[in-house]
């Protein structure tokens, strides 16, 4: 079994008028791969983030996450999945400010109920791997925003997750920068075996993957095989 | 919910993130707090001081005054002057069985008293042993007035608390040492250290007390005695015994029965009752308006929280998404809204306990408290737990809003 299974998922909202979003989403993702899901805003490609990082439900169809069924969870159950099986990177970082970066980082672990020391000892591990060792006890505002997606990163990666869904990562930074994130994000997914969905409607981000999924009006367009990263020849980002 | 170091740690980062506003806010519960307990200390301090007043003074007597007639009665013209006399005092005591104590009073004004060159001015109070019923001496020498002084017609007085510092201005047990009031000379047989402001014929300490027989003999008052007191057997209500006693000596002296000019009856349960009843009114008064100031406050608190909950959509969102449940968020906000209400309304309790200490301070003459305005333990202790119950109920609606938030939310806000 696949590591992610979203088998005819629909999603309607029903807001005023109802609007299908989601019209029948089926997708496999196994363990190891670096995806991508690429789409013009209005595509349904955040719904369907925000289906597989359990943050939002879906009305028919099955998902399975690491085997287990995800549908009509409780908050509490949503939460615990959350925090054991995904990690998240967003486009505004969403790091919080009264927090220093190491505090930051520590922060689902808090969660788990892991202890002051143990939970200060491995943020600091994901910190010096992140290379923000002497910016630890800075506060967000004090940080460049390379600085501060990587701190974001560290603390998606701290809870040891199944999946990293990344939401725009690049988004909010300069070339320089974003080139260097998807180095990191790569560097993840090839040297420890992380699974990586990223989405992004930047043709020369989604091109880091090793696989596109481009969705269009709520249904899965195709899927693009991309390990020699040749899907795109432009600069990274524009 | 776990409470430790680091939960507090995590509860202080959010309330101090936001310094001035915490402040500002807890200062509405810290005020609250602060005016309650100075209002409920200063309230029974204010007490005891008047209760001081009534020092030693049975709370159940009535005293009859005589007085001019107001109408024509039995041949009587109105206007007449009328006296009690010592007949009256059995009269009294044999057909009213509800009364403990009837006593005569016989008191002489203005008189100068002198020991050596030491002089005083101060008042003669003639009275019979059972007297100190109606007003308990606190003697601090020697011994009060007794059968064989009336029947002796001993030249004996018990003096005032200032008569006996004019007159003893060595101190010391002045019993035995003799004094002359009006060329008469008494020996000192006790000292009343009472200061009741209230008093019959003359403050307490201003007074000298000497046997009823020999005030009689030595002024020539006769048969007329100018007060008598008495007080009711205990669950007797004095209104009751009031009208028998009136009618009774209106009877013997041929008053109009409803001449209330005539004959005056003070009855100080009366007056007790009075002032117990204003007292309690201001006791409700304070807490009505202690606990509201304090209810404003905890509005305060949950109105500010309410605002803070807003502003933090995102970071509540956040922290939903790395795997906080609802309970947490609402633990949280609920625990901050305690905190803030607890360290404030703490301060508060602490600032009015040190502000009253220093009224007791100023409040205390040679070392002696005159009145105790401090609170007292279990009602600070009291305010503390409505306190928590406050912080939790002004957390309520707040924590309820986060608790909806969903982390989608905070992604949104961008």
């Amino acid at each position: 079994m696949a590591l992610i299974e979203l088998e005819n998922i629909n999603k309607t909202y029903n807001n005023g008028q109802p609007l299908h979003v989601l019209k029948g989403i089926d997708l496999q993702i196994e363990k190891g791969e670096f995806v991508s899901i690429m789409g013009a805003s209005g595509s349904g490609k955040s719904t369907l983030l925000n289906i597989l990082g359990i943050l939002d439900n879906y009305d028919t169809g099955t998902y399975h996450l690491d085997g287990k069924l995800i549908k009509d969870l409780s908050e509490k159950q949503a939460a615990q999945y959350r925090n054991q099986m995904i990690g998240f990177i967003f486009q505004s970082f969403n790091l919080i400010g009264f927090k220093t970066a190491v505090e930051n980082v520590e922060l689902p672990l808090y969660y788990q109920g892991v202890s002051r020391k143990e939970r200060h000892t491995r943020a600091m591990e994901y910190l010096e791997k992140m290379g923000l060792t002497q910016w630890a006890t800075h506060f967000p505002n004090e940080m460049s925003g390379g600085q501060r997606q990587r701190v974001a990163i560290a603390r998606a990666l701290i809870t040891s997750p199944s999946i990293i869904l990344a939401d725009e990562p690049t988004g909010a930074l300069d070339s320089k920068t974003s080139v260097e994130v998807m180095q990191l994000l790569k560097e993840l997914n090839k040297n420890d075996g992380m699974t990586i969905i990223v989405v992004t409607h930047e043709s020369g981000v989604a091109n880091e993957a090793d696989k596109i999924i481009h969705i269009k009006d709520g249904i899965i367009g195709n899927i693009e095989e991309n390990r020699q990263h040749t899907a795109w020849s432009g600069p990274m980002v524009k | 919910m776990r409470f430790d170091r680091d939960t507090l740690r995590e509860l202080l980062d959010s309330i101090l993130r936001n310094r001035s506003r915490s402040i500002l806010t807890g200062f509405g519960v810290f005020w609250g707090v602060f005016m309650l307990m100075l209002l409920v200390g200063g309230g029974k301090g204010l007490k005891e001081l008047m209760e001081k007043n009534f020092e030693g003074f049975a709370q159940n007597t009535c005293i009859v005054f005589a007085n001019t007639t107001s109408q024509p009665y039995m041949g009587f013209r109105k206007g007449r002057t009328w006296n009690m006399t010592y007949t009256d005092v059995d009269r009294v005591r044999n057909s009213v069985a509800e009364l403990e104590t009837v006593t005569p009073l016989v008191s002489e004004w203005g008189k100068s008293a002198s020991r050596g060159t030491f002089t005083a001015q101060g008042s003669l109070k003639g009275v019979m042993p059972d007297y100190c019923m109606i007003e308990t001496p606190k003697l601090i020498y020697g011994r009060y007035i007794n059968d064989m002084d009336i029947s002796g017609e001993r030249k004996v007085c018990v003096m005032g608390k200032k008569l006996y510092a004019q007159l003893f201005p060595e101190g010391g047990d002045p019993c035995g040492q003799r004094i002359s009031i009006d060329g008469i000379y008494y020996q000192v047989i006790g000292v009343d250290a009472n200061e009741g402001n209230m008093s019959i014929q003359g403050r307490a300490d201003e007074t000298f007390t000497i046997p009823i027989t020999t005030l009689r003999k030595a002024y020539n008052t006769g048969d007329v005695i100018h007060l008598l007191c008495f007080t009711a057997k205990e669950g007797i209500a004095m209104s009751d015994v009031i009208p028998r006693v009136r009618s009774i000596l209106s009877h013997a002296h041929y008053i109009a029965p409803n001449d209330r000019q005539a004959m005056e009856l003070i009855n100080t349960q009366l007056i007790f009752g009075i002032v117990d009843n204003l007292f309690r009114g201001i006791n409700f008064l304070i807490w009505l308006i202690g606990v509201g100031t304090l209810l404003a406050g905890g509005i305060g608190v949950s109105n500010i929280m309410m605002v803070s909950v807003r502003e933090r959509t995102s970071e509540i969102g956040i922290r939903r998404a790395i795997g906080a449940t609802p309970r947490m968020i609402l633990s949280q906000i609920i625990s901050e809204s305690v905190l803030l209400t607890m360290v404030s309304g703490l301060a508060g309790i602490v600032f009015s306990v040190g502000i009253l200490a220093v009224v007791e301070l100023a409040m205390t003459e040679d070392g002696i408290l005159k009145a105790a305005f401090q609170v007292p333990f279990w009602t600070a202790f009291g305010a503390a737990l409505l306190l928590t119950v406050l912080g939790v109920l002004a957390g309520l609606a707040p924590s309820l809003r986060a608790m909806r938030i969903k982390p989608v939310d905070a992604m949104r806000d961008e």
